[in-house]
């Protein structure tokens, strides 16, 4: 294996680049967690770090992986995948959890009535 | 060839187990063959031992603290493995027909067998532990078998008792065995016997003697330790036969002739053991009289009799010894026929209590013909075996051997316990086959059935002929066991049946005589039925055994909980940690602790940023930890993750991996307990709280404190010596060129030092077995008893709603988290495999793989709910858990197939279809036994938890349903 040195310009600032470009949204998605003001906003601030951060961090990996060991990296298409499918789990338990606190502590503030007990909070 | 001899009763041990409880026939044909075969072993062994020959058979176990398997067959060891071997066939045949249809019959075969493997055990143990492992076995399996019939209260205390005074005798005499081997220099059998002089004039030789006494008085319920043997009739018949009239109770003496060359002769070994012998002759002997039961009347005749044997080793001549080992035969073979006769007698008639017995002999002539022919032996009538060893005895009684007090009156006890002996014999014969015919039996009695009196026909027959033609038939084998006790020392002695007109002689007579007139003059008083000899009666060895037992274990042990215990976790919490500082205190400080300076150099940054966001998690953690449980946890998982970055960053991927892992199981898993604790309400005005309160807060948070600086100023101190040559750098040459794996850290665990990773292991599912029995007791807080708000809402939804089955909303709300789940099953299945196989080369193993696999079962359960998943998946994580703990050692013992120590390793590289080449070090077996265990301790506190949420509801479901019911 070679020496991160021995990386191209090109590729170094491409994936130079691309980390950039992943630390910029996490940091945005991170701002946005602390910032926007109901939580269901909040809610989505975290996605956009783990998608749009994660894929750009794992792009610059395989780019600087395939190029000091001259083959195809496909590893972190993996974490990509796996992420990506993973991270809806936990928004939805979560934006469940919310809801339902919501809905007993709060019921004017629910932003929207669907599901099952819709029919019920309406009587 | 002694291996297989010793091992065959185990071996068949576990496979009557798997024989189903209705095959009384089949279960106890096996284990007849069984005794059997070894009963032809042992008789094709004799060869070998006859003239002094000595077999042995070694294997080094662990060397170097001087334990090893060593086997040794000499003259004597093969007279009471026969004797085990060939009374067990008997017993065997007896018990079945003796053991009723509803028994559990495959248990007690299996631990007949066992029983009888351990007996074997301790008797051709060529190695002093060895002996005392099998002695111990002992023990154990007699409390099994006493406590047979478990639902039986008499049963069990008196299986306890009995464990309670062996098993206090056993520890003695390991104490003592091992004081031997420092004496000596060595454990085996051989060279102690060879240095009797060094023992002898040790200056530790009296604290041995009595710690061995101790464990042999004990074994062979010798007085003041008699007590346990009439309790322990509470056994099934068979098993007092074999037990305590044959083998386990003769132990005692066994050991006390075994180690006779050595330790004998000297004056304390002639007070103690003489005094003990003489006092459990006498008493035995009168107390049998006074019996009601049949079974304890010999078992008080079976004390006496070892008294007698034990009288005999203590005389310390070697003509005394001869007497002794032939008395141990003639013991065996009338007394267990005795014991099979009592078996039969309650078996056909419902009770053994002699007071309701009589007149037998015109219902069963057979049964008590064979019974008198036994009971003579046992007094001593002439003709029979028991009339050689008792003359024998008479006669080394006369013989002055120490010239003291105890030895005068020693003939004077032996005439008169003879005296009692005959009583005792004519007192069973006598009320129970003679007199008017029983009235009010529960069974109408009847002759047994053939095969059950053919074992006592056997054993009478041995008497007789024994008795009549000694020279001729017991003879060489007694030789040969003389032999190999008494070496050179072995006296001319003879067997004959007539010596003339003697002093023995006319003891004898006297005996006899005195017995059949004291039977005369004693049976009004008999008649009475008063159970207990009279005086004695009130002095119960039981009773006071209890109070003893009661005092110590309770009474005490309660005042020490009052003084000292609490219920509360804080208090002992407290105690513990200022425990665990001021032993780390005490020492740091006598030897002088000096921290090196604090040198502040080369920081990098984002190092040490990354450690600030650690430590502001711990200590959040730590201050939200009392109301904000579930923020405490999230921050406690941010200090988790913040160590395994430290890990990565420092170069240690093994332990970044698994640290990874089992931060996510352990955040899940206490996660899912939250829900059980009760709630916190945080105080409004904290200026209320008393004084008391807030000095006790200072105290704990002072402990606390210097608990934790302690910890990292050590870790400090540590850390900052200079490392010299370690062994770590022998671990990393040799980890590829030895283990065969180029991951250092998993060689380490799976090899180098696989024995303490079997340890590891070990410990760990124990935890999870006590995990899961605290679990299994716990009755959460009344506040968190309810099912949470949520799911009642649900449940009340669905219930209104009559197109809808209870939990539909749930499985509605959660359906894409758990279709996601659900389909991460897999995956994680193929991340463990993963992890496991790439284990020995690079990060991974058997350990994180475990780990990997149990989040797996976590997120089904979390996904589907417990009782989804228990109906699709097997979960059985005890028998994880059980094959991976065999597994892993069997790999080790596998090494020793090979001739290799245990748990060495060998190693090699496999291709597969695929999966391309993969390493396959035996020690990746090790490891699968360590990834089935740490998988199964996982999920079993996982199901304890999940179990808890699947039994509150299900208590208080019930309730509010017929409320609501009630409603409409």
């Amino acid at each position: 294996m070679s020496h991160l040195t021995d990386l191209p310009a090109w590729a170094a600032i491409a994936v130079c680049g691309l980390l950039l470009m992943g630390a910029a949204m996490t940091l945005i998605g991170s701002i946005g967690l602390l910032r926007l003001p109901t939580f269901y906003d909040r809610l989505h601030a975290p996605t956009i770090t783990t998608s749009g951060g994660t894929i750009l961090v794992c792009f610059a990996s395989m780019l600087c992986f395939a190029v000091l060991q001259s083959r195809w990296i496909f590893h972190e298409v993996l974490i990509i995948v796996f992420i990506t499918v993973t991270t809806p789990v936990t928004l939805m338990l979560l934006g469940q959890a919310s809801l339902y606190r919501h809905r007993f502590e709060k019921p004017q503030d629910v932003p929207l009535k669907q599901g099952p007990h819709a029919e019920k909070d309406r009587e | 060839m002694l291996l297989i001899f010793l091992l065959a009763p185990f071996g068949g041990s576990l496979l009557v187990l798997f024989f189903p409880s209705d095959q009384r026939g089949a279960t106890a044909w096996f284990a007849g063959a069984i005794a059997f075969v070894c009963f032809l072993l042992a008789a094709g062994i004799y060869p070998f031992v006859t003239a002094g020959g000595v077999l042995r058979f070694e294997l080094d176990w662990i060397p170097e603290l001087g334990l090893n398997l060593t086997l040794r067959m000499d003259g004597f060891a093969w007279l009471f493995a026969t004797l085990i071997t060939a009374i067990g066939v008997l017993v065997v045949l007896y018990a079945r027909y003796y053991m009723a249809a509803e028994d559990p019959i495959p248990r007690f075969f299996a631990l007949f067998l066992a029983f009888m493997g351990s007996m074997l055990g301790v008797v051709l143990s060529g190695n002093l532990i060895l002996l005392a492992v099998f002695w111990e076995l002992t023990s154990i399996v007699s409390f099994l078998l006493i406590g047979y019939w478990h639902h039986n209260a008499h049963a069990r205390d008196g299986a306890r008792i009995a464990l309670t005074m062996t098993g206090m005798g056993g520890l003695s005499m390991l104490i003592g065995l091992l004081l031997i081997g420092r004496v000596v220099g060595s454990y085996e059998l051989d060279a102690v016997l060879a240095s009797g002089d060094a023992i002898r004039n040790d200056p530790l030789y009296l604290p041995i003697l009595i710690l061995i006494l101790f464990g042999a008085l004990t074994k062979s319920a010798q007085f003041p330790f008699h007590f346990w043997l009439p309790h322990a009739m509470a056994a099934p018949t068979p098993v007092s036969a074999y037990l305590h009239s044959a083998t386990m109770v003769k132990a005692g003496v066994f050991l006390l002739a075994r180690l006779w060359p050595v330790m004998a002769g000297t004056e304390a070994w002639f007070w103690i053991v003489g005094l003990a012998g003489l006092s459990t002759l006498l008493l035995g002997a009168y107390f049998a009289i006074f019996q009601q039961d049949l079974k304890g009347l010999l078992a008080y005749s079976t004390i006496s009799h070892l008294g007698l044997i034990t009288v005999l080793l203590s005389l310390g001549s070697p003509l005394a010894a001869v007497a002794a080992v032939f008395h141990i035969v003639n013991h065996a073979t009338f007394k267990a026929s005795l014991f099979m006769a009592a078996g039969i007698i309650d078996h056909e008639t419902g009770t053994r209590d002699m007071r309701r017995l009589s007149g037998l002999f015109r219902y069963m002539p057979i049964t008590a013909t064979l019974a008198m022919v036994a009971s003579a032996a046992m007094a001593g009538v002439p003709l029979l075996n028991g009339f050689l060893s008792k003359e024998m005895f008479f006669a080394e009684a006369i013989e002055t051997h120490l010239v003291n007090s105890l030895d005068t009156i020693t003939p004077y006890v032996a005439t008169i316990a003879g005296m009692f002996a005959v009583t005792y014999s004519l007192r069973f014969i006598h009320s129970v086959f003679f007199g008017a015919p029983p009235a009010d039996l529960p069974k109408r009695p009847h002759e047994p059935p053939r095969w059950m009196r053919a074992p006592i026909e056997f054993l009478v027959l041995a008497c007789l002929i024994v008795g009549i033609i000694p020279g001729r038939t017991i003879g060489p084998f007694l030789h040969t066991a003389v032999v190999s006790i008494l070496g050179d020392r072995t006296p001319d002695y003879s067997l004959a049946v007539w010596h003339g007109w003697n002093v023995p002689l006319i003891m004898s007579f006297v005996a006899l005589s005195g017995g059949v007139g004291l039977y005369f003059l004693m049976r009004s008083y008999l008649a009475t039925g008063i159970e207990g000899p009279p005086v004695f009666r009130l002095l119960q060895g039981q009773r006071i055994f209890e109070r003893v037992l009661v005092t110590l274990s309770w009474k005490w042990a309660r005042s020490l909980e009052q003084r000292f215990g609490t219920r509360r976790l804080q208090p002992q919490m407290l105690l513990l940690v200022f425990l665990a500082v001021s032993a780390a205190a005490v020492p740091l400080f006598r030897r002088g602790f000096e921290l090196p300076p604090l040198v502040i150099r080369g920081i990098d940054p984002a190092f040490a940023l990354l450690w600030a966001l650690g430590i502001a998690c711990a200590v959040g953690a730590a201050y939200q930890a009392k109301f904000h449980r579930l923020f405490a946890l999230v921050l406690l998982g941010g200090a988790g993750l913040i160590t395994c970055i430290t890990f990565v960053w420092l170069s240690a991927p093994d332990l970044a991996v698994t640290q990874l892992l089992v931060e996510i199981v352990t955040t899940v898993l206490i996660l899912l307990g939250l829900r059980w604790l009760p709630k916190r309400i945080e105080e409004s005005r904290p200026e209320d709280i008393p004084l008391r309160v807030r000095f006790r807060r200072l105290r704990d948070f002072l402990l606390a404190l210097a608990a934790g600086g302690g910890m990292s100023l050590i870790a400090y101190r540590v850390m900052t010596q200079p490392t010299p040559e370690t062994i770590a750098s022998y671990f990393v040459e040799r980890a590829y060129s030895e283990g065969g794996g180029a991951n250092v850290v998993n060689v380490i665990l799976v090899d180098f030092r696989g024995f303490d990773t079997l340890g590891e292991v070990a410990v760990l599912s124990i935890v999870a077995l006590t995990v899961f029995a605290l679990l299994l007791r716990f009755r959460p807080h009344p506040d968190s008893q309810d099912i949470p708000l949520q799911q009642r809402v649900q449940n009340a939804f669905d219930d209104d709603h009559p197109d809808r089955n209870a939990g539909d909303s749930i499985a509605e709300y959660l359906h894409i988290p758990s279709t996601i789940m659900r389909w991460m099953f897999p995956v994680t299945g193929m991340l463990a495999a993963y992890l496991f196989l790439r284990g020995h080369d690079l990060p991974g193993g058997g350990f994180a793989a475990g780990i990997a696999m149990s989040i797996g079962f976590l997120l089904q359960y979390m996904a589907g709910g417990t009782r989804w998943v228990e109906e699709r998946l097997r979960i059985h994580p005890l028998r994880w858990m059980s094959i991976g703990l065999l597994v892993a050692a069997a790999t080790g013992i596998g090494s020793w197939v090979f001739g290799y120590p245990f748990l060495t390793s060998h190693s090699q590289y496999a291709t597969l279809p695929i999966v391309g080449k993969v390493p396959l070090a035996s020690a990746i077996l090790f490891d699968l036994g360590v990834f089935s265990l740490v998988l199964g301790a996982t999920v079993l506190m996982l199901i304890a938890l999940a179990h808890q949420s699947v039994r509150a509801p299900r208590a208080h479901a019930r309730p509010a349903r017929t409320e609501r019911e009630a409603a409409q």
